[in-house]
């Protein structure tokens, strides 16, 4: 009963499986996305940049979650922001995490570009790549520097009058900029309510594409050589599983030759 | 080399396509870029402020009498800061809310002192009939003490910190918390990174001894003409 029930539940997944692989290609897209040899020697360093990915991630979930609450006005920015951090169920978490993965997100990313820097992996012909990379950095930047403001206490308008000046000796573009970027010619209404436009729209919505491409070209130059090297490694992979399962086969079933005939040929 | 292109295309076409190109872009660019650059095209083309700073716009200050005679105190002043949401127009149609939208303004006050060429401060210049009397100033009593009155903007020349004053060994001078610019109690350059001396305020005195402050700044300075980025 529970071994019909067994087969016939992975019967099912099988089909389903087959079904969307067959019109999506979605299983060997996962396949590929997931399954990379890596060498053994130093392999935590490159998870730096799932680390990255992570740190964004969780600042996309919480930004999300905290925009249910927050209101980017001068005289309520900061009366929300208190109603989170002590009314709101979780808030102080869903905050911290907020403001925590964002700073540890910007070190994250200073280990992540050291990591490539030193390894080399910004060589050929992976320079687009680093050039990506360097595009999502100042992004990020541009975004910790708005979220800043968006506290509207001293700490983060201060902070922003400092930034915004310092960006205002720029030869001919600093005045226009940060014009722009106040909303007129004072810190006011205006300057809050485009930092948060900044903040939770135009630079997230320029981020999520870049990502896309970064991991896109990572995955079409592979981290550790040519995409043949990759291919070589993965089939070499399969064929170390499919012997298993094998081996497996024999184990379960009973039935002899051939796994065991092919292997020791094999050797 | 991939070809774009099957036809090659005429002069007619190019024309075509250039004009077509150009008008289409513009519906679609010139809305959205008007839209967000509203505010450039309000300060810098039409010359308009988010801080009335009209003649009449004047905002009080303090009394004259409120002044120490030898070390300089610091008022708020709430400028009303007229952008978006905030203008008083949009505020009185909706009727719902009739706050007004300012961000404070430091100022301090000080009396003018001669400076030593040691840097030590001499006399102070604050005119001696202010001991007696704290109203009722005849035009030449209020042109004398516009003359030796300070009205500086607390935010630094350099970055825009606020500045505080700090009495050290008796002789007091203003610190930038932030990079450790340093004026005298006249707001003029002693040391560290600012270019230039602090900022001070349009102001003037009236009879009855009320200071009245503007927000316009002189821009010039030992280094020529700075954008006021004063906060």
């Amino acid at each position: 009963m529970i071994g019909r029930l067994r087969s016939q539940a992975f019967e099912t997944g099988k089909f389903l499986t087959d079904w969307m692989e067959h019109r999506t290609g979605i299983v060997t897209m996962t396949e590929h996305f997931l399954y990379e040899p890596v060498p053994k020697r130093g392999a935590w360093l490159y998870t730096l940049g799932s680390a990255t990915l992570f740190c964004i991630s969780l600042q996309f979930l919480t930004g999300i979650l905290l925009l249910f609450y927050y209101v980017p006005t001068t005289d309520h920015a900061w009366n929300s922001i208190y109603y989170i951090m002590n009314d709101a169920y979780f808030g102080t978490l869903i905050r911290g995490i907020h403001y925590w993965s964002a700073n540890f997100l910007l070190v994250v990313i200073g280990l992540h570009m050291s990591q490539v820097f030193f390894s080399g992996g910004y060589k050929a012909p992976r320079e687009l790549n680093w050039v990506v990379g360097v595009a999502l950095l100042l992004l990020v930047i541009v975004l910790a520097f708005t979220g800043y403001l968006l506290r509207w206490d001293q700490d983060g308008f201060w902070a922003s009058v400092v930034g915004m000046k310092i960006g205002s000796y720029s030869p001919f573009v600093g005045g226009p900029t940060i014009r722009f970027l106040m909303g007129g010619d004072v810190i006011g209404p205006s300057t809050l309510s485009r930092f948060f436009a900044l903040h939770v729209w135009l630079l997230p919505a320029a981020l999520a594409p870049l990502i896309g491409i970064h991991l896109y070209l990572l995955r079409k130059h592979g981290v550790f050589g040519s995409e043949f090297e990759y291919s070589d490694r993965l089939a070499k992979l399969h064929e170390r599983e499919r012997l298993e399962s094998y081996e497996q086969y024999d184990e379960d079933e009973g039935e002899p030759f051939t796994g065991r005939r092919d292997r020791e040929d094999r050797e | 080399m991939a070809e774009l292109q099957k036809d090659p295309m005429t002069r007619g076409d190019f024309l075509g396509f250039g004009i077509l190109g150009t008008i289409v872009g513009a519906i679609l660019t010139i809305p959205p870029a008007a839209f967000v650059l509203g505010p450039l095209i309000n300060s810098d083309v039409r010359g308009q402020s988010d801080i009335p700073s009209g003649p009449d716009d004047w905002f009080e200050v303090t009394s004259i009498s409120e002044v120490p005679e030898s070390e300089p105190k610091v008022f708020t002043v709430d400028f009303p800061v007229e952008q978006v949401y905030g203008k008083p127009e949009i505020q009185e149609e909706s009727g719902t809310s009739k706050q007004e939208f300012t961000v404070p303004s430091a100022i301090w006050l000080s009396w003018e002192h001669e400076i030593n060429a040691d840097g030590t401060y001499g006399q102070s210049l604050r005119p001696s009939f202010l001991d007696d009397r704290s109203d009722g100033f005849s035009e030449s009593e209020i042109e004398e003490i516009q003359n030796s009155l300070n009205v500086l903007s607390s935010s630094c020349a350099h970055l825009g910190c606020p500045v505080r004053w700090l009495v050290r060994e008796g002789e007091g001078e203003f610190l930038c918390p932030c990079h450790g610019g340093i004026y005298n109690i006249n707001g003029e350059y002693v040391a560290g990174p600012p270019p230039r001396d602090m900022y001070s305020y349009d102001f003037e005195v009236r009879e009855d001894g009320t200071v009245y402050a503007r927000h316009e700044f002189d821009t010039g300075g030992a280094n020529g003409p700075q954008e006021p980025f004063v906060i």
